[in-house]
């Protein structure tokens, strides 16, 4: 049971990584200060699954990146291209959108159940 | 560091080398990054137990797929499979008993050979198996990896006008595989047996070691002038057996087909054994020591009659199933 909701919930947190990852690209980051700023936001995301992710989007050049070696140790810094900014703004809409439909959704059957 | 390094090489060992340095390079600023200022060696390892297993995160950094034949392909790979396995027994079988006709001297009985000859048919078929088996994975897994469709973008809209195209396979209508595959089987094996009847088909009796070949039937010479209308119907054959998977039900086309193929194999039938030394002189002498005479006309009105009367009902039977 509890093996079958752990695979339900990832499953259902898989396709908001994306979102979630693309929305603090706006600014530049590297690896680990994104790390930071996801979990800061309460979002939890195995490291293992975030740094193939970057270069996932990278590959759909969603967003571009560069080294910076002005610093004590060379970082690679990623942000959002335009094509990202666009697809961003795209998603975030869809998902607004549907999550306040899932949510009235979700809170009128809890209503449901607890009249009947 | 120590950790640190062969954390790393855990991971790009198992990338592809364009992209291992850059990796490489990452993952190292990354870990540093999570160690504080003068960290101890419990701290790499925590920070290396938060990265977890480098086999799992070098299989997330792939995208090469992690299986050799995906659900898009696997459906399309099974049907080819097993087309390509009756068909490549089949060939299989004819090649070797092809082989073994050729070398059969006549000195050791048929039947004597036979358990040896079974054993080796076995084998070489279990070895055209291996080989389809192999040749049609390695190609799927290439096809796999090349992906000409990818995310279905050359993939035809589905539409349900398609339904039209396709044979209802309702079961009272359903050609059975074993059908299918037993129609091929049954035309590699009589094949074989008119392109090396003088081996095969032929008198047998005891004589007191075993089973000995007296006299082949039919005169391999007269048999084999007519090859070329052989090879067509054989070809007809095959063709049939192949609609009959595709379609999956007799349909009025298939029964007309049927049709002309039992025709025509009736037509080369009484053609060839109609023909002046139709039968071995050996079989002749053997059968006028035993039967009066006039044996041969009966034989051969015999045979045809019930060769026609067989065409003739799996005419009427192609067409009563495909008007059922």
């Amino acid at each position: 049971m509890s093996t079958l909701l752990n695979s339900l919930m990832t499953e259902l947190r898989r396709g908001t990584l994306t979102l979630a990852v693309l929305s603090q690209l706006q600014k530049p980051q590297y690896g680990y200060s994104l790390v930071r700023s996801l979990e800061e936001a309460g979002i939890t995301i195995e490291q293992s699954t975030l740094y193939p992710l970057l270069r996932r989007l990278e590959k759909q050049q969603l967003v571009t990146s560069y080294w910076d070696t002005t610093e004590s140790r060379p970082r690679k810094y990623y942000s959002l291209s335009s094509l990202g900014m666009e697809v961003y703004q795209q998603l975030k809409e869809e998902w607004l959108h549907n999550s306040k439909q899932l949510h009235d959704m979700l809170i009128e059957g809890g209503n449901e159940d607890e009249t009947d | 560091m120590k950790l640190i390094d062969i954390y790393i090489q855990e991971v790009t060992r198992r990338l592809p080398e364009k992209s291992r340095d850059d990796i490489a390079l990452e993952l190292r600023s990354t870990i540093e990054d999570m160690l504080p200022e003068g960290y101890t060696e419990q701290d790499v390892k925590d920070a290396l137990t938060e990265l977890g297993d480098p086999a799992a995160l070098a299989r997330e950094y792939r995208d090469w797929p992690q299986h050799l034949i995906g659900p898009r392909y696997f459906e399309g790979y099974m049907t080819l499979l097993k087309l390509g396995l009756s068909f490549g027994a089949a060939i299989a079988l004819i090649a070797y008993l092809a082989q073994q006709a050729a070398g059969f001297t006549g000195e050791e009985p048929f039947l004597r050979l036979l358990p040896a000859i079974m054993i080796g048919a076995a084998g070489s078929v279990i070895e055209a198996a291996m080989h389809v088996f192999f040749w049609t994975t390695l190609s799927f897994a290439i096809i796999e990896r090349v992906d000409p469709i990818k995310d279905g973008q050359l993939c035809h809209q589905w539409s349900p006008d398609d339904l039209k195209d396709l044979p209802d396979r309702a079961k009272e209508r359903k050609i059975s595989k074993i059908e299918v595959y037993g129609g091929i089987f049954w035309t590699a094996v009589w094949a074989a047996g008119y392109f090396y009847a003088d081996h095969l088909v032929g008198i047998y009796e005891n004589k007191g070691n075993g089973l000995e070949f007296v006299t082949p039937i039919f005169n391999q010479d007269v048999l084999q002038l007519f090859w070329p209308v052989i090879l067509v119907i054989i070809g007809m054959e095959l063709a049939l057996s192949l609609l009959k998977l595709y379609t999956a039900k007799w349909t009025i086309k298939l029964a007309a087909f049927n049709t002309l193929l039992q025709v025509t194999a009736t037509i080369v039938l009484i053609i060839m054994m109609n023909h002046s030394s139709f039968f071995d002189s050996g079989f002749i002498v053997y059968m006028d020591k035993v039967f009066d005479y006039g044996w041969e006309r009966w034989l051969i009105n015999g045979s045809i009659f019930l060769f026609f009367l067989g065409a003739a009902y799996n005419i009427y039977d192609g067409f009563r199933k495909a008007k059922h």
